[in-house]
């Protein structure tokens, strides 16, 4: 699953395709962004499929879904988990999250990354579950060489430098666990997420009560085990019939199938569900003015952040990022683009992009470099946070600027020579110069060498010269984001004889 | 052969005899014995380098019957062949044929690369030349990095390439390239791309560690690939105005001496070039072309 790079430049399409059906992504997206986009067309489909038979898209379409009702399945087996005859926990906390997702999409604010199921499987993959894979591959590598087991061992580290896993991630434990924390929730209830946290299932379950499909019991069958309600994944409460929740129903079949006399089938039926029936939630208007309120409220925190005010030193995004607040109403923090660069080099954010860029990819060179032939970020980013872009357009950009700090270069301070950030430097003509440098040595001598200069015109920002730099600890030559081509105003150079035309981006 | 060919031939080697080691040398005729170098210049990377190689004695001078060769080329940047930043595809091709045909059990194309590995080895056009002669490629894998002693003048262990140094026979493919701080990257400096560990530390004292890597990789053959060559901004480039067309094959079996017939080809005089005096001292070699046993050919 997921992006990366095998051997064409074009990566085709990805994963990232599943996002477009994602009628949540899709709805804050365009709401926080202001803006419509084509791939709303594919969210229609998913719409339209809920009006008319319910939640099929979670229980038969969404992989998240799917691994938690595999895990909930496994707990269940095992015993870990053992579900009530009747669970009367309140269903409410999605339809809460949902409404704060929404309320922050109307200040221009996507929250629907965190949770929405589709990011946060990927993100997770990405930036967690496949590095600890191929991290406990490669151990195993270790141990099969020692075992003399030469072969085998040698065709896992060939596959897995093919799969281009990219293994480090500064958020790597962060992602993970939270990751396993929804795992293991299953453990207290099946399918615990999608019943209670998923934002996406709560906007499917609300735009269920007109499909088509309603679950009836045969009263002159049902016996009354109960069984079906016991074992009904979202507590959709089949039994008594008047309580099923047209909501919560995801249309697994579990019911109907576990039911020993075969009493539950789920006919045609054109009767919209009462409100009430949604779910076990008293969505009553007053809550509801309540939630939203308070999530209105809580947006302005997000924005009590400097970042708004001055350009982050750090943050460097991905070439063909779009203007910090567009990019910010946008970026779904899927994490598809740090799967598919191939460096390693886009990590998720922590700080760097204030609380509400939490997760969103930044360039961080001490671990990668922007590849200079490569534009598979852009091709992967599902909202366009990230415009696609070829090779060519990718190395018009600049995403940042180079600076060597002289009091930590090999030439500047010990006089020696080392020239392997200018080696390094992409850019044709190099945007790395050589100057002849006198340093004053400790014992008095001076010393003559070539030493690196930045010609800040033709730096583009890529971060190689930092990430190769043999200064390990705070590398002597280091990117930064001023000059960055999205931003009109983290520039550094003034170009007064260009015009206006100059402060006009493409997006 | 056809006795147009064969006048042309003779004449050519007779011109070579000549005037090639006495131009480059200006010092008393060349010793006499076994060829140690030949240059062919040629259209064809291919064609250049299986004449060069047959100059020499053919493959079968160096590679045995069932050997397990390991053949280096420069792979190291993610370039396209036009960018001259990877050895010419056409000449590993060349060889891995070649090696194959003198009966060699394997010929495996590794490369310890500066961008990423899978990337260098699919633009630089290379994976595919290997695959299509029946070589394999490999990548370097940590496990298979190992710290050696090397035993070199100013190194004297670092973490070395095991699949490299195991190989029955080595067979060393350097690109001829500009280099801003060793102004040329020849034959001995592509074993920088044959180790791991620190390697941008190394230049510090870049033409020591050159020459110790080079008297630890002792290779079969030394064929330097300039058919385009890089003339500015390398070791990279970036533009095909950067390279220029050389058309030119050097194979040998003393590396100094291909080194220093590349520095020629370049126009840079080998005693310009610090590394292959150290190389010489360190009796890796012989850089003044005219003590070596040298053919030049143009077909």
């Amino acid at each position: 699953m997921g992006a990366h790079y095998a051997g064409e430049d074009d990566i085709g399409n990805t994963v990232h395709l599943f996002f477009h059906f994602d009628p949540l992504l899709a709805l804050v997206t365009m709401v926080s962004a202001r803006l419509l986009y084509g791939a709303l067309v594919f969210a229609l489909i998913t719409v339209a499929a809920t009006v008319l038979f319910g939640r099929v898209y979670c229980g038969w379409i969404c992989p998240l879904g799917a691994v938690h009702q595999f895990s909930s399945f496994l707990f269940k087996k095992t015993r870990f988990l053992k579900p009530p005859r009747q669970d009367k926990a309140s269903l409410a906390p999605k339809y809460y999250i949902l409404i704060i997702v929404l309320a922050g999409a109307l200040f221009g604010l996507d929250l629907a990354g965190y949770l929405d199921p589709i990011s946060f499987l990927t993100r997770s993959f990405s930036v967690a579950v496949f590095p600890a894979l191929a991290h406990a591959m490669s151990s195993l590598n270790g141990l099969l060489y020692g075992l003399g087991i030469t072969g085998l061992a040698r065709s896992i580290s060939q596959g897995l430098e093919n799969w281009m896993i990219n293994v480090t991630f500064l958020q790597g434990l962060s992602v993970g666990l939270i990751f396993l924390a929804a795992i293991a929730l299953n453990a207290r209830k099946e399918r615990f997420w999608c019943r209670y946290l998923c934002p996406t299932g709560a906007l499917l379950g609300l735009l269920s009560r007109w499909n088509l499909f309603k679950l009836r019991i045969d009263d002159d069958k049902c016996i009354k085990c109960g069984l079906c309600t016991q074992h009904c994944e979202t507590q959709a409460e089949p039994y008594p019939n008047e309580k099923w929740k047209s909501g919560e129903c995801v249309y697994c079949q579990n019911c109907a199938s576990i039911c020993p006399t075969g009493a539950i089938r789920f006919p045609l039926s054109g009767r919209p569900e009462k409100l009430a029936n949604v779910s076990n939630v008293d969505l009553s208007r007053r809550k509801l003015l309540l939630t939203t309120l308070l999530g209105l409220i809580a947006v302005p925190f997000f924005r009590l952040t400097p970042s708004r005010k001055r350009a982050s030193l750090k943050l460097i995004r991905p070439p063909g990022s779009l203007a910090e607040d567009k990019f910010l109403a946008k970026c779904a923090k899927c994490g598809q683009c740090m799967r598919a660069c191939p460096t390693n080099g886009l990590q998720p954010a922590l700080t760097e992009a204030g609380p509400e860029g939490i997760y969103t990819p930044m360039l961080v060179p001490k671990v990668g470099y922007c590849e200079y032939y490569c534009s598979l970020c852009t091709q992967v980013c599902p909202t366009e946070a990230i415009k696609k872009l070829t090779i060519e357009e990718k190395n018009k950009l600049k995403i940042g600027t180079a600076w060597v700090n002289k009091s930590r270069c090999i030439p500047h301070v010990l006089g020696k020579p080392c020239i392997v950030c200018e080696e390094h430097c992409p850019v044709s003509p190099k945007a790395i110069k050589l100057v002849e440098v006198k340093t004053q040595l400790p014992d008095g001598s001076t010393a003559v060498q070539m030493a690196p200069v930045v010609d800040l015109k033709l730096c583009t920002g890529c971060g190689i010269c930092e990430n190769k730099c043999p200064v390990m600890d705070d590398p002597a030559i280091f990117v930064t984001s001023v000059g960055e081509t999205r931003s009109a105003t983290n520039q550094l150079l003034l170009d007064l004889s260009a015009g206006s035309d100059s402060q006009e981006r493409f997006w | 052969m056809k006795r147009r060919a064969f006048i042309r031939d003779l004449a050519l080697t007779g011109l070579a005899l000549r005037f090639g080691p006495g131009l480059a040398a200006g010092q008393g005729p060349a010793p006499a014995g076994p060829l140690l170098l030949a240059a062919v210049e040629g259209e064809s990377p291919a064609a250049i380098t299986r004449e060069a190689v047959a100059m020499l004695g053919g493959m079968k001078a160096f590679v045995g019957k069932g050997d397990r060769v390991v053949i280096k080329p420069n792979i190291g940047w993610d370039r396209t062949p036009e960018m001259a930043a990877c050895t010419n595809p056409e000449v590993v091709k060349t060889l891995v044929e070649l090696v194959l045909e003198a009966g060699a059990k394997k010929a495996v194309v590794i490369d310890n690369t500066i961008n990423q590995a899978r990337r260098c080895y699919v633009r630089s056009g290379i994976q595919e030349a290997v695959k299509q002669a029946g070589g394999d490629m490999l990548f370097v894998d940590d496990y298979r990095v190992k710290r050696t002693a090397l035993n070199g003048t100013w190194i004297k262990a670092w973490e070395v390439v095991l699949d490299i140094i195991e190989a029955d026979k080595i067979i060393n493919v350097p690109i001829a390239k500009h280099h801003s701080l060793c102004r040329l990257t020849l034959g001995m400096k592509n074993w920088l791309g044959a180790i791991g560990g620190a390697r941008n530390q190394l230049h510090q004292d870049i033409d020591k560690a050159v020459v110790d890597m080079a008297a630890f990789f002792r290779p079969r053959l030394t064929v330097l690939d300039a058919y385009r060559v890089l003339v500015r901004n390398g070791p990279q480039g970036g533009r095909i105005s950067d390279t220029e067309l050389v058309k030119t094959v050097v194979a040998g079996t003393d590396p100094v001496a291909v080194d220093a017939m590349g520095a020629t080809l370049l126009g840079i005089a080998p005693r310009e070039l610090p590394c292959l005096g150290l190389a010489r001292e360190r009796g890796l070699g012989e850089f003044e072309l005219g003590k070596v046993r040298l053919e030049k050919r143009k077909i």
